[in-house]
């Protein structure tokens, strides 16, 4: 980093009064100027004059004046400004600029504005890249992968309620707060009870509205002792124009108090479901008692042969395997008997 | 998902929730750190009914919000969502895929109420209970004693009566609205700084109040504090002179509730917190300890700073 010198002791046109008065303001500006300049790193020939400045600070008065005046030019009683801009102007740089350009303090005043930018934006930059690490777990963090609280990577928000949040600063009079960058006066609620009171009597003057207990489609008739503004007339295209009846509502009571069990539906689809496998099994048991033995395709397809007992006789052509099987039905019945028993001796090892 | 911890130097029995009968314990967490807890006041159950009258004000944005923070502060909550034709709370709360059964479903008997709740994997005393499917239909006028009953049978379940139950009405003043504010005990108006909304929530209060719901407050949505420095919208206190309700919120306009909605996680358990979820926590804590604001914010110019104060003087 470029080192920036800002004053030359030197060269400071300084003098010293011999009053007292004089001698404690003088010191003072000195005091102030060489608290600045305490960072600048100092050439050999200018440490003694500064060290006997900044020696002369901390003595007493006496040997203060007289180290002064051994080391110091004593300057005549300048305007603070004038003197701050006559050290400027005795820089090296700025000297060699002057003497080739005398007259082009814009440009001088320009190239020093560009090297304090130049100088705080590479700070920036530097303080930027030291913090950010690209792909670390901050990374994570900020894409919400992880919870940064337990990372310990930030601290999490606390405060004891929502009413007290650290974000929020409440100005010292308690009327003004601070949040997001942007001020904010309170300004207290002015609603009374008095207030409250007179709109609850205007509103319930405006509005008389009784809750709707029966719920009428068009063309149903009044009935007698209900009250007319709690009737609700339903048109005929609304979307949930569903008529009660259809529900039963103690059916639907009993399922919303429901607490244990199968619901109720379920158990009406599962116990039909029920009775009608326990139909079939006995319709099936029933048509083992009827297969013909001399026909193979008759085990295969017993439902088969039941429906076609079962269809009526009017359907043409198909029907006349059927007429046939009709009246052979009583000696089907005594050939099931027998294919049974011949079934059972096939079936004995 | 992860799970949160709450914290608190004075270790309370309240701030535990109470065990649901058929699963183990869970440990209800936050991530904000809590010194005190709210009183609850009034008595349990407290059926409140969130409704505005005009459409799109955040009425669903609010019960979304507020019913979880009653939560992170460990009361039980159920929302129901009321809206019969139009469903959206379970979007906002981002449990859309996991709504299998609704309130038809336990009334026609093909499941049971607890079938029917969905429990939030992030807040375990937080549940969701839809009223119906986009396509099913619910008879008009039966549809107020069927909430009636679900309510009843939310406090007689075995588990435990819920500290809330919050129900997002649907807009309009019709057969929905009349559904929604049967079982309220109180309401919470939300009602934005503009003309036409303000005239459709004098009209609800009003029926409100007709029907016997004294206990009405209003939350004042999508403030923009800068449009009112600038006279361009009217101020909270201007709403509240009109409306004659006290306070519950004052909610600042943030595009964060959009951003929200689309990841259906809820602003309030954003951390850092937004404006909006603060704002949502604060009507939250007032409405579990019955209270309204006290003061409003105004916008001011910020202080003009000298010079100096560029050198951080």
């Amino acid at each position: 980093m470029a080192s920036i010198w800002l004053l030359q002791f030197p060269s400071l046109p300084f003098q010293h009064r011999v009053s007292s008065n004089g001698t404690s303001l003088l010191l003072h500006h000195r005091h102030c100027l060489c608290q600045r300049l305490n960072w600048i790193p100092l050439t050999p020939n200018r440490t003694f004059s500064m060290r006997a400045i900044h020696d002369s600070m901390s003595s007493e008065e006496d040997k203060v004046v007289d180290t002064a005046k051994s080391t110091l030019v004593v300057a005549d009683s300048k305007h603070p400004l004038a003197l701050f801009q006559e050290s400027i102007t005795s820089l090296p740089p700025v000297v060699f600029l002057m003497k080739n350009c005398p007259k082009n303090y814009f440009t001088m005043g320009l190239c020093i504005t560009i090297a304090i930018m130049v100088v705080t934006l590479r700070a920036y930059a530097e303080r930027k890249s030291s913090q950010s690490n690209p792909g670390s777990v901050a990374d994570l963090v900020r894409r919400g992968q992880l919870r940064s609280d337990r990372r310990g990577i930030s601290r999490p928000l606390k405060y004891d309620d929502p009413f007290n949040n650290p974000l929020v600063k409440v100005g010292k009079s308690n009327s003004t707060v601070e949040m997001c960058g942007k001020q904010y006066r309170l300004a207290p609620v002015t609603l009374t009870e008095e207030q409250q009171a007179i709109h609850q009597k205007r509103r319930s003057r405006a509005y008389q509205w009784k809750r709707p207990t029966v719920f009428l489609k068009e063309g149903d008739s009044i009935p007698p002792d209900v009250d007319p503004d709690t009737i609700r007339w339903i048109p005929a295209n609304h979307p949930f124009a569903t008529t009660s009846s259809d529900i039963d509502e103690d059916l639907a009571q009993n399922n919303v108090y429901q607490q244990r069990g199968v619901p109720f539906r379920i158990q009406a689809e599962h116990d039909a479901l029920q009775r009608k496998l326990e139909a079939l099994q006995k319709e099936e048991k029933l048509n083992n008692l009827f297969i013909d033995s001399r026909n193979a395709k008759d085990f295969q397809r017993p439902f088969k042969l039941n429906d076609r007992s079962v269809e009526p006789v009017e359907q043409g052509p198909i029907n006349n395997s059927r007429i046939e099987t009709k009246p052979a039905k009583p000696e089907l019945a005594s050939d099931s008997i027998e294919s049974k028993i011949s079934s059972d001796e096939m079936q004995q090892p | 998902m992860f799970s949160l911890q709450l914290f608190s130097a004075n270790p309370n029995p309240f701030l535990r929730p109470k065990p649901y009968p058929k699963s183990k314990r869970t440990h209800v967490s936050s991530v904000l750190q809590w010194n005190r807890k709210p009183e609850l006041a009034g008595e349990t159950p407290r059926v409140v009914v969130i409704t505005s009258g005009k459409g799109g004000v955040g009425k669903t944005t609010t019960t979304a919000n507020v019913g979880l923070s009653l939560a992170r502060l460990g009361f039980s909550v159920v929302a129901i969502d009321a809206d019969v034709g139009l469903r959206n709370l379970d979007l906002l709360l981002g449990l859309e895929s996991r709504v299998n059964y609704t309130v038809v479903e336990v009334l026609n008997g093909d499941c049971r109420l607890d079938q029917a709740l969905v429990r939030d994997k992030r807040w375990s005393n937080f549940e969701l209970l839809c009223i119906s499917k986009p396509r099913s239909k619910l008879p008009i006028g039966f549809g107020g004693k069927a909430l009636v009953w679900l309510v009843d049978a939310l406090k007689a379940r075995e588990g435990g009566s819920p500290d809330f139950i919050i129900i997002d009405c649907p807009a309009g003043i019709d057969a929905g609205f009349i559904t929604a504010i049967t079982p309220a005990n109180e309401a919470v108006l939300v009602t934005t700084p503009d003309i036409t909304s303000l005239r459709d929530a004098d009209r609800v209060t009003g029926l409100l109040e007709c029907d016997g719901i004294r206990d009405i407050k209003m939350i004042v949505n999508r403030v923009r504090t800068d449009m009112i420095k600038g006279e361009d919208m009217m101020s909270v206190l201007d709403v509240q002179e009109m409306l004659g309700l006290a306070l519950l919120g004052v909610i600042p306009e943030d595009s964060e509730v959009i951003r929200s909605t689309n990841r259906g996680y809820p602003l309030v358990l954003n951390n850092p917190p937004t404006l909006a979820g603060l704002a949502f926590e604060q009507a939250a804590w007032r409405l579990v300890e019955q209270d309204s604001m006290k003061a409003v914010m105004a916008e001011e110019e910020p202080k003009k700073r000298g010079f100096f104060s560029f050198f951080g003087g």
